[in-house]
């Protein structure tokens, strides 16, 4: 490698990049702790609008890799290329853990059509981030390496010390206390604004109280759930 | 640590894993870490509308600090 090692002078270059594309990307450090979320956040839209974004607490069971196999095996190529997913995941984020010297165990699991990966025990905080905005991107960066390993495109879902399954109970209360109070008030409300994994949480509680309905209302990142009296 | 972690989330996400290096450089404005990839690897750490390096950023700023920089270096030797 004859690359030179001037941090600042690499003369720019025009390469097949596109022209949107700087040849040298500068990064600042994120203004604000969210910087752009609703960048951050894009590849969660499926996850909206899937019929399975469903985030079970993750299973903090030690063996869970294994009994994910095991559960697999009668069943067809879609799980195991899941379990696949998982292994890969679990090996990329074992290892950043080894370099980084932190703590923590890789928890594997199948939900629904996914795989699903968490980082248990540790001191997790910094992996999770702002809003769980660094959690987002190390997601983005796992199913990226799933993608680069298996060549297929991967929807897995990280978690990271509990951060998501936390977020997802304390939603579940909330949407059903808003849900309570409309029913019997029969005026709407609006939610705070909410990433999409944030909203699918809610609208699942919504559609399962009588007498209620939801709709999302607003452009990303102030994207809100309404809750609405049915007639 | 941090260009072993740094690198070690870029080798992941590229074709060409054996090409890529990260330096961590220290000047007045602080730390950058700089990731030089195989050229055919470019588009793969930058990423749509720069999302994956956005990302590598989020990432290593939670672990090493918000005063850190994470740069891609255009390395086709020119």
């Amino acid at each position: 490698m004859s690359a030179p090692q001037q941090p600042t002078d690499t003369a720019p270059t025009d390469t097949a990049l596109g022209d949107d594309t700087a040849t040298r990307t500068v990064l600042t450090p994120a203004a604000s702790g969210v910087g752009d979320p609703d960048d951050i956040l894009e590849p969660a839209v499926d996850d909206a609008l899937g019929a399975d974004a469903v985030i079970e607490p993750v299973d903090t069971d030690a063996d869970g890799a294994a009994g994910a196999a095991e559960d697999d095996e009668d069943d067809e190529d879609g799980d195991d290329l899941l379990v696949r997913e998982g292994d890969v995941a679990g090996d990329y984020l074992e290892r950043l853990l080894d370099i980084l010297d932190k703590d923590g165990d890789i928890d594997l699991d199948v939900e629904g059509d996914r795989a699903s990966v968490a980082i248990v025990g540790g001191k997790l905080t910094d992996l999770i981030g702002p809003d769980g905005a660094t959690l987002e991107a190390l997601q983005e960066l796992t199913r990226l390496a799933v993608a680069q390993s298996t060549g297929v495109r991967s929807r897995l879902m990280l978690d990271v010390g509990e951060y998501r399954a936390k977020r997802r109970a304390d939603l579940t209360t909330l949407a059903g206390e808003t849900a309570g109070r409309v029913a019997s008030s029969g005026q709407p409300e609006r939610l705070s604004p909410m990433n999409p994994f944030e909203r699918k949480v809610v609208h699942d509680v919504i559609a399962s109280v009588a007498g209620v309905h939801s709709e999302s209302e607003g452009e990303e990142p102030n994207r809100r759930v309404v809750v609405l009296p049915d007639r | 640590m941090l260009e072993d972690a740094l690198e070690h989330l870029v080798k992941g996400i590229v074709d060409h894993p054996e090409d890529v290096t990260v330096d961590l450089l220290t000047n007045r404005r602080g730390k950058t870490l700089e990731i030089r990839v195989h050229p055919d690897d470019l588009g793969k750490v930058i990423g749509r509308g720069g999302r994956t390096a956005k990302a590598l950023r989020q990432v290593m700023t939670g672990v090493g600090g918000r005063g850190l920089r994470v740069d891609v270096v255009d390395t086709d030797g020119r």
